[in-house]
């Protein structure tokens, strides 16, 4: 990706990995998939399940994440989001 | 502070409608924002709706206070004209407007700068206020302090446009130029009631602007 991403686009990226990997995911998969570096996704995991459109499910085989309907409903609606943001000039951080 | 502007009398009623208008136009815009910070939860969708909100809060109070003074006006000329009873009976209510969109465009502005300090912001929202509240021409003084925020909102509306050179934005920032422009000829309008008018039609057409924005955005 040669445009620097926004808040608003990392936190769709996130999201739709998770999203692809049916609705649950280790964090090793969304680091590669989403292109983060581990202090970005540690950052952005703890603002998304604080947020609650992530949740945090701790297994034996170690943590996972899944997507709230929050979280799917972020994704749905994300074209309606950048569009109203970007017109409006609400730029994110 | 007596009165807002001078009015033409053919144009009372048609004031009422136009602001009624603005309101709601503007708390459509407040309520789809607030419905963005429900799914994104980021602070600048929120100052945004806040600040929508106060703006059409505004309106509504404006538009009550001045079909306020058309009642009383036309109680008082059956009887005998007293000016002074509409004066008291509306000052709060003018106040009240002119505090109310103040805070709105201060809330606004506030945004465009990306600062989360809410000490700035009580500072920003309590100085003009203070001011207005003190002065002892307030009408002059909000029109100049509403113009100057609207500048400093205008530019950023305009550099959103740079960045982006949409049609959307384009039309945000004309609105916003137009409520600029609007603005300045209420300050004229304290002494001439055809400014008064412009005023309105150049508020009308911001709002329209900013409406159709948001349905392009909603449709798409």
């Amino acid at each position: 990706m040669n445009i620097k991403r926004d808040r608003l686009q990392i936190i769709h990226d996130i999201l739709k990995v998770i999203r692809d990997k049916n609705g649950t995911i280790k964090p090793t998969h969304i680091l590669y998939k989403a292109n983060l570096s581990h202090q970005m996704l540690d950052e952005y995991l703890n603002d998304l399940i604080s947020r609650k459109f992530v949740v945090e499910n701790i297994e034996k085989k170690g943590k996972t994440y899944s997507l709230t309907d929050k979280g799917f409903n972020y994704l749905s609606k994300y074209n309606l989001i950048t569009d109203f943001i970007g017109s409006f000039g609400l730029d994110m951080d | 502070m007596a009165s807002l502007s001078l009015i033409p009398s053919w144009f009372f009623g048609y004031d009422v409608l136009l602001e009624l208008a603005f309101a709601i136009i503007t708390l459509v815009v407040s309520f789809f924002a607030f419905k963005i910070y429900k799914l994104t939860a980021q602070r600048q969708p929120k100052l945004f709706g806040i600040s929508f909100l106060l703006i059409s809060l505004s309106y509504f109070v404006r538009s009550f206070v001045n079909f306020a003074i058309i009642i009383k006006l036309n109680e008082d000329i059956c009887r005998v004209l007293k000016v002074v009873s509409v004066n008291t009976w509306n000052s709060f209510g003018i106040y009240a407007y002119v505090i109310l969109f103040i805070a709105g465009l201060i809330t606004l502005a506030y945004m465009t700068i990306k600062v989360n300090n809410s000490r700035l912001y009580a500072l920003l929202l309590t100085i003009p206020i203070i001011i207005l509240l003190l002065s002892p021409n307030p009408l002059y003084l909000y029109y100049i302090i509403s113009s100057i925020l609207l500048v400093f909102i205008a530019i950023h509306y305009f550099k959103n446009y740079i960045k982006r050179k949409q049609p959307k934005t384009l039309l945000v920032l004309t609105a916003f130029a137009f409520l600029l422009f609007g603005n300045i000829h209420f300050i004229f309008s304290v002494n001439h009631g055809l400014f008064y008018i412009i005023g309105h039609f150049l508020e009308l057409g911001a709002y329209l602007l900013i409406l159709t924005n948001l349905i392009l955005v909603i449709k798409k």
